[in-house]
């Protein structure tokens, strides 16, 4: 979790986003949603970009934590300090299954390079980064996490 | 061929310039390279400092390796420059956006074409600290680094490589492909004398050899951070022609759309190319002019994906076809068009689009000395990503 007694970044909460990482805290994926129209947003939006209505409100439900990779990055070099001894890492951009172009930039773990591909399926896991803090990343579906 | 939507097309000209060399690190504070390329670029003018009645830039993106940001230090913005000079312009006016240069051509262009300055000076600093150039000590993830930092996803190069591992997945496109675009654009960038990389070409095997830095964006596939500092005046084309040397003619200029809030940090390739289709169209009806027209297309390159990106968004090729284009000859004499004729940033250095902006200035005023192209009469230059960057056309001759 850390490189050298250095901490990863850990997220800090504001009042849009309150309720996500209370979510991740129990190991739910939540995504804000419109009350009005349904669309989801992530990350959570002050307008609703499906109705583009002012004066909508939203919730946050929970999601399947399914989705497909649509792109992938394998990070070889640690431009946030913390991430030394992790290198080299995988990030994807993960399209979740409840909604086209419902994208989340993720750390995927438990995999190597060559096992990326654009469409494979993944579900969410969570990280404890600190105490009442997690962090939402995926694995490859069916696949264990080897960590 | 319409007329250009732009009524002030070709009514505004550059009529000098200036281009300190461009270094990895500098000996002495970036403000007093600016003062003095900004005095050079004035004299070039055939004018001097007290008539010189607005100053602009865009100056984001300032890099002060993890430390706090000093005016004159890690970037030079107009209000600091006006002030040093000790002078009371009638038009100061910064671009807080991105495509930084093609930002500051239009607030330059618009000033001089309401009148709002007869001479403007436009200048962009470019600092490279010590120690590297992205790393961010940070502890805590507050904001948009809520959704990234958390996740390892951190800085430009991972964001660049997201939409091009997803073209080179899509179609079949390998960094030998890009090793031509990266080589020639080192080829020609050996060939500037104020050049980081002067004297200092590629071959494919260096570049195939390049360190990963995230798949697949290796560093030969970025600008060089340096330290540099360009500056060109801006008046009109009326004033223009009393002046010493050949004026270039702005014909008119695009910018994408609004940077999406998009705390993800992820720009999917159809939304790039797409957006930047829409930008092209509107340069296309504020100039007038036709993508025919275009003699010098200079494509922004900080990260050499762009390359293919704005090849694809301008029209020159359908989506995907951009490494096919370049290998049927798309970039050599006769079968193709100088697009990375200035070396771009990849053969200059992180200059963020003063390269190109330059060579369209230096062949169309013809002082491109040994480097100079036969006809070139249309010059494009983009900067940024075709999704939220910007385009500008010059003419060397008015209507």
């Amino acid at each position: 979790m850390t490189a050298a007694g250095v901490s990863k970044p850990v997220p800090v909460a504001d009042e849009v986003s309150e309720e996500f990482w209370k979510a991740a805290a129990s190991h739910v994926l939540a995504i804000q949603r419109c009350d009005e129209c349904g669309w989801f947003s992530y990350p959570p939006s002050l307008t609703c970009r499906g109705c583009r209505l002012p004066g909508r409100s939203f919730h946050y439900e929970p999601v399947s934590g399914r989705g497909r990779v649509k792109t992938w990055t394998v990070v070889r070099e640690a431009f946030l300090p913390s991430w030394k001894d992790e290198i080299p890492y995988l990030v994807a951009v993960v399209e979740l299954d409840e909604q086209e172009g419902l994208y989340l930039t993720a750390q995927i773990v438990g995999a190597r390079p060559g096992d990326m591909a654009i469409g494979a399926p993944v579900e969410v896991v969570f990280e404890d980064l600190a105490e009442g803090i997690s962090v939402p990343h995926f694995r490859l579906a069916g696949k264990r996490m080897g960590r | 061929m319409t007329g250009p939507r732009f009524t002030g097309s070709r009514q505004v000209a550059i009529v000098g310039y200036a281009h300190s060399m461009v270094e990895r690190h500098i000996d002495r504070p970036l403000g007093l390279l600016a003062i003095e390329t900004v005095a050079q670029a004035i004299t070039d003018a055939g004018l001097t400092l007290d008539q010189i009645d607005g100053f602009t830039t865009g100056s984001l993106f300032p890099s002060s390796g993890g430390r706090g940001v000093v005016d004159g230090e890690h970037m030079v913005t107009s209000d600091w420059l006006v002030e040093q000079l000790g002078v009371h312009p009638r038009w100061i006016c910064g671009f807080q956006g991105i495509g930084q240069v093609v930002g500051a051509v239009s607030l330059a262009a618009s000033a001089i074409a309401t009148g709002a300055a007869d001479y403007v000076v436009l200048h962009r600093a470019l600092y490279n600290p010590p120690g590297r150039y992205h790393e961010n000590p940070m502890t805590t993830a507050e904001g948009e680094a809520q959704w990234r930092a958390p996740q390892g996803y951190w800085g430009p190069i991972s964001e660049i490589a997201l939409p091009y591992m997803e073209y080179m997945q899509r179609y079949g496109v390998t960094r030998e492909d890009m090793a031509t675009v990266v080589v020639e654009s080192r080829r020609a960038g050996s060939a500037i004398p104020w050049s980081v990389w002067h004297d200092k070409p590629l071959t494919v095997d260096e570049y195939l050899g390049a360190r990963m830095i995230s798949d697949p964006i290796s560093m030969l596939d970025c600008d060089m951070p340096v330290s540099g500092v360009a500056a060109f005046v801006f008046t009109t084309a009326d004033r223009a022609a009393d002046l010493p040397h050949r004026p270039v003619y702005l014909a008119g200029f695009a910018q994408g759309r609004a940077r999406p809030r998009n705390g993800i940090g992820f720009w999917d390739l159809d939304s790039i190319i797409d957006s930047g289709a829409q930008l092209a169209d509107n340069l296309w009806r504020n100039s007038g002019l036709t993508l025919a027209d275009v003699d010098l297309p200079q494509l922004y390159d900080g990260f050499s994906p762009f390359i293919y990106f704005w090849m694809e968004a301008l029209g020159y090729c359908p989506k995907g076809e951009a490494s096919r284009f370049v290998a049927d000859g798309g970039l050599r004499p006769g079968t193709g068009k100088p697009f990375l004729s200035s070396g771009g940033a990849i053969g200059n250095g992180r200059m963020h689009g003063i390269p190109q902006m330059l060579e369209c200035y230096l062949q169309l005023s013809r002082r491109a000395g040994e480097r100079q192209l036969d006809g070139m009469e249309v010059g494009l230059m983009t900067q940024a990503t075709p999704n939220f960057g910007g385009a500008a056309l010059y003419t060397a001759s008015k209507p």
